[in-house]
């Protein structure tokens, strides 16, 4: 929004927004879709970039982007019920206007050191999301890149997010592996049991491909030592972190980890960058 | 150069004020602070330290950015249109002036931080020299000199005896001092030699300053290292949580924003924030900083490894205002000692 | 004063040493003459740090809390008023008085460097001492003889307790004080005396100056809560919006809170960055306390039941006087 002394775009004001359709994926987990109102996506974006959702009076949250730049009419936000802004958030009827603003942070190397390489994505729970934004990229411009393997984990198979995609999207796209696994034995699943950073690691994956992981900060500690174990070496990885921020723009002086500022030299960091950082996070 | 008799500077105070908002030190109930000037005001140039920084004025404790309303599904937000008249800070010490520069470095990069920006466009910055360094000052540590011009002033003045000497330095400096014209004398030789004088005094007096051997570069500035250290355990058990010190000091510029919730309508506002406060990190699934000492590490770590990292410059200016306001004692001097940073 | 910190050395390097205690709180030297700071020791290399001079000012007790997460058994130097927060945190349930040793230091009132520098006489003060009423300073002019009421904090003008209200041990000294008996509430009148406007206009300029510091309540002994509602975000009381009526609702809110708890040591005023009149708030309430339910001092006596969470039958209750209507 223009500030009103020049033709400036003030960085702390939201556009408005309309929310489109809300997808229930899990009992807490929804995907928001949104659009400006007079229709079309708010702004241009990267993978694995951020945006500042606004519900006034209730406040603003900091959430990926999950919808691949490659949409261009529309941006979604998978987003867990766990404070204020989200429980706001879930109980929003459809055709409500919120505030957006961003795009915020770095994003994944897409055209940078993932061109043509085979990769390896590993989620876990609501994880999936950032992730998502660079899948359905590498899946729309899939010659670029090598072989695909996504392994996604959650707790049951009620917890597994985008469904459509994990189950009949992405397995049926060219040269590419889905591997899911829960907790827990369940009945009726058919796929892996186990945690995430076991499966990695029974996959047996070769060390020839870029891995991103994403998910709650333990999994990423196990699958990181996981990689490790099988070979990988720390500039092959990249994750993303996450801490408390409310700027978004690298002022506001709360989501610093050492000298960097998650929400604008982050969230993406390739783990011999992390190795760096003070264990702050 | 010009000059001005203590005894007319009410006149120019008055002049001043008609075009412009004019904040000057002002002594209310024993207590000096940065107060907006009306006529019969007690300013006071003597006290060195205002209990708060002159920064409220580029950066306020508080400011809503935007109003908003929402009906049904609809939500307009209206930005808050901003002030336009200009204002004049008089008796900014150099101290105080360098921390605006190191505010901008913050608030300025890109993306630009526009309510900064409109409040740092509107703003013209009288400087006062000092001539008799508190012994809590430590300017001198990061280089800046008592009676220094520091970039991005717009006058620079000095107090010596019942005579302020006035010298414009930037354009709008030039465009004040010549409103003022009629108030302003011509200096003679003997002025400037009085000057020239005061100047090389005052840089001596700050060498034997109590703390004149702290030495911030004599701080060997590994992150990992200095993060690991031991000695925050040891210097952090006697902070008490408060933000008294990042309230007063100049350049800490973290802040929180919150709406005020007037049920269907409301307004955004961002305000001051400390590190030092225990919610201030922290998130629905946890907190990263746990306990006072990581937070009291972060503070200086900011301000001695953290922004120098970023921006090539540390972020303390010596003014020693959380020296005297500390409950406890425990500041940034002790800090930089502790960690080396002290010539023998 | 050289005696008292002697003596401090020796109790503490005792202790240490026969592990009666494997910590001892008690003040260090700071930078200044001016200066003395609260210290932490475990180690006996560093018992001889330890100093008492007139300006340890700081109410140690509260560090008890943090602190015996840590270690076992604390031995802590506590003045009168520093006594009174311990009692009280015993009280509250926030100590347990067996772990600690209360080494008891009387006092003869602690120097306030500010109420020095506003007479011009910190800058380069090389030393000081107090004989009696007076106080001795030695500046780079010479030597000066001043009244040390003077400069004496506020809080110690009107001290109560200038001796330990409890401790394990005391370090008797020969400089002991009488407790000052002043008209108690001189101030509280002046304020009662306005009108209502005059005093809402007395507390709203006061509270305005309200930085949101916190300094007040981390310093207090009182203010003990492990999470403080206006440190809770969810419930939308933080008051960073810096308008009056926020400002003046922490501090009333506060006031409340302790009353009853509050031992009157002072800290919350001597802190203020804004020297905001904290502590006159809380006397108001120590002044309706003793007027309604007698004398009460609390933290004197930590058996005495404290008057406003014990009810009896025959308690004064102001509520009934004035039944509805006009």
């Amino acid at each position: 929004m223009s500030c009103g002394c020049n033709d400036h775009i003030d960085p702390l004001i939201p556009q408005i927004a309309v929310v489109k359709s809300i997808r229930s994926d899990t009992n807490d987990v929804s995907t928001f879709r949104v659009e400006k109102p007079e229709g079309g996506k708010c702004f241009d974006f990267k993978p694995g970039q951020c945006a500042m959702v606004s519900v006034p009076p209730i406040g603003e949250a900091i959430f990926s982007i999950t919808s691949s730049p490659t949409e261009t009419e529309f941006m979604e936000f998978s987003i867990k019920r766990c404070g204020k802004v989200t429980e706001f958030l879930h109980n929003l009827e459809v055709d409500t206007e919120i505030g957006v603003r961003g795009p915020y942070g770095n994003n994944f190397p897409v055209n940078e050191e993932l061109i043509g390489k085979d990769l390896l994505f590993i989620a876990g729970g609501i994880g999936l999301a950032p992730l998502r934004s660079v899948i359905n990229y590498v899946m729309d411009n899939r010659k670029d890149y090598g072989k695909v393997d996504i392994v996604y984990g959650a707790r049951t198979s009620g917890d597994l997010v985008h469904r459509n995609e994990i189950f009949a999207n992405w397995p049926a796209g060219m040269n590419t592996n889905v591997h899911l696994t829960v907790d827990r034995e369940e009945e009726g699943w058919e796929g892996n049991v186990g945690f995430v950073p076991n499966y990695v690691k029974d996959l047996k994956f070769d060390t020839n491909k870029v891995a991103l992981v994403c998910g709650p900060p333990i999994m990423i500690k196990y699958v990181l030592l996981g990689l490790e174990e099988l070979g990988f070496k720390k500039d092959q990885v990249y994750t993303t972190l996450e801490l408390k921020m409310k700027c978004g723009i690298g002022k506001c002086g709360r989501c610093n980890i050492g000298d960097k500022y998650v929400c604008k030299d982050g969230p993406v960091f390739r783990c011999d960058e992390i190795q760096q950082l003070p264990d702050e996070y | 150069m010009k000059k001005i008799t203590e005894e007319k500077l009410p006149e120019l105070y008055s002049h001043i004020s008609q075009n412009h908002d004019l904040f000057v030190p002002i002594d209310q109930d024993d207590s000096v602070n940065f107060s907006l000037w009306k006529d019969g005001a007690n300013v006071n140039f003597d006290v060195l330290k205002t209990n708060t920084s002159p920064k409220k004025y580029i950066f306020p404790q508080c400011e809503t950015f935007f109003n908003f309303k929402s009906e049904g599904k609809k939500l307009t937000i209206e930005r808050i249109k901003s002030e336009e008249k200009p204002y004049v800070v008089f008796g900014v010490r150099p101290c105080d002036a360098k921390s605006f520069r190191l505010l901008d470095n913050v608030f300025l990069s890109e993306p630009m931080d526009r309510l900064y920006e409109e409040k740092r466009n509107r703003g013209i910055i009288v400087s006062m020299g000092c001539n008799e360094p508190e012994d809590t000052c430590f300017c001198n540590s990061f280089s800046i000199l008592p009676n220094s011009i520091q970039e991005g002033v717009d006058v620079f003045t000095l107090k010596l005896g019942n005579k302020i000497f006035w010298e414009a330095i930037s354009e709008n400096g030039v465009e004040l001092t010549n409103k003022l014209s009629d108030l302003l004398d011509d200096v003679t030789e003997g002025d400037l030699k009085e000057i020239e004088i005061a100047k090389s005094q005052v840089n001596e007096k700050v060498k034997e300053l109590p703390f004149s051997n702290i030495d911030p570069n004599e701080i060997n500035r590994d992150l990992n290292e200095l993060f690991q250290s031991k000695i925050w355990d040891e210097i952090s058990k006697s902070c008490i949580g408060c933000g008294s010190c990042t309230f007063v000091c100049p350049t800490c510029h973290c802040y929180d924003i919150q709406d005020y919730d007037g049920n269907k309508s409301g307004e955004r506002y961002r305000c001051w924030d400390s590190c030092m406060y225990s919610e201030f990190t922290l998130m629905a699934h946890g907190n990263p900083r746990t306990t006072q000492k990581e937070r009291f590490r972060q503070r200086f770590m900011h301000k001695l490894v953290y922004y120098p990292n970023n921006f090539d410059e540390y972020a303390c200016v010596g003014c020693g205002r959380c020296v005297g306001k500390c409950p406890v004692n425990m500041n940034i001097t002790k800090v930089i000692r502790k960690l080396g940073g002290e010539n023998q | 004063m050289e005696e008292m910190i002697s003596k401090m050395k020796k109790i503490a390097y005792e202790d240490l040493s026969t592990k009666k205690v494997d910590r001892v709180i008690g003040f260090g030297k700071g930078d200044f003459i001016y200066e003395a700071n609260p210290i932490f020791i475990s180690n006996l290399e560093e018992v001889d740090l330890l100093v008492w001079d007139l300006f340890c000012v700081n109410n140690l007790s509260k560090y008890l809390i943090n602190e015996l997460k840590n270690y076992q058994k604390i031995g802590i130097f506590l003045k009168g008023c520093d006594s009174l927060g311990f009692n009280q945190l015993v009280k509250d349930n926030k100590v347990d008085p067996d772990n600690v040793i209360v080494y008891g230091v009387p006092c003869e009132g602690m120097i306030d460097p500010n109420k020095l520098s506003k007479k011009n006489l910190l800058k380069d003060l090389r030393y000081l001492r107090r004989v009696d009423e007076k106080l001795i300073i030695v500046t780079k002019q010479g030597e000066k003889e001043l009244i040390a009421k003077d400069y004496e904090y506020d809080k110690c003008l009107k001290c109560k307790h200038p001796n330990p209200v409890v401790y394990s041990e005391l370090l008797e000294s020969n400089t002991l004080r009488n407790s000052i008996l002043t008209d108690d509430f001189e101030e509280v009148d002046r304020i009662e005396d306005m009108n209502s406007e005059e005093r809402y206009e007395y507390w709203s300029e006061q509270f305005s100056k309200c930085i949101r510091c916190y300094a007040c309540r981390n310093i207090c002994p009182v203010c003990s809560c492990d999470k403080c509602i206006f440190d809770n975000l969810d419930i939308g009381v933080s008051g960073k919006a810096k308008v009056d009526s926020e400002d003046q609702f922490f501090h009333i809110v506060r006031a409340y809170h302790v009353a009853g708890r509050c031992v009157d040591c002072g800290e919350c005023s001597r802190v203020c960055p804004e020297s905001i009149a904290i502590d006159k708030l809380n006397r108001k309430i120590i002044k309706d306390i003793t007027e309604i339910y007698g004398e009460y001092d609390a933290g004197l006596n930590p058996s005495k039941s404290s008057v406003l969470v014990n009810y009896k039958l025959e308690d004064f209750d102001p509520f009934e006087t004035s039944k509805g209507g006009k």
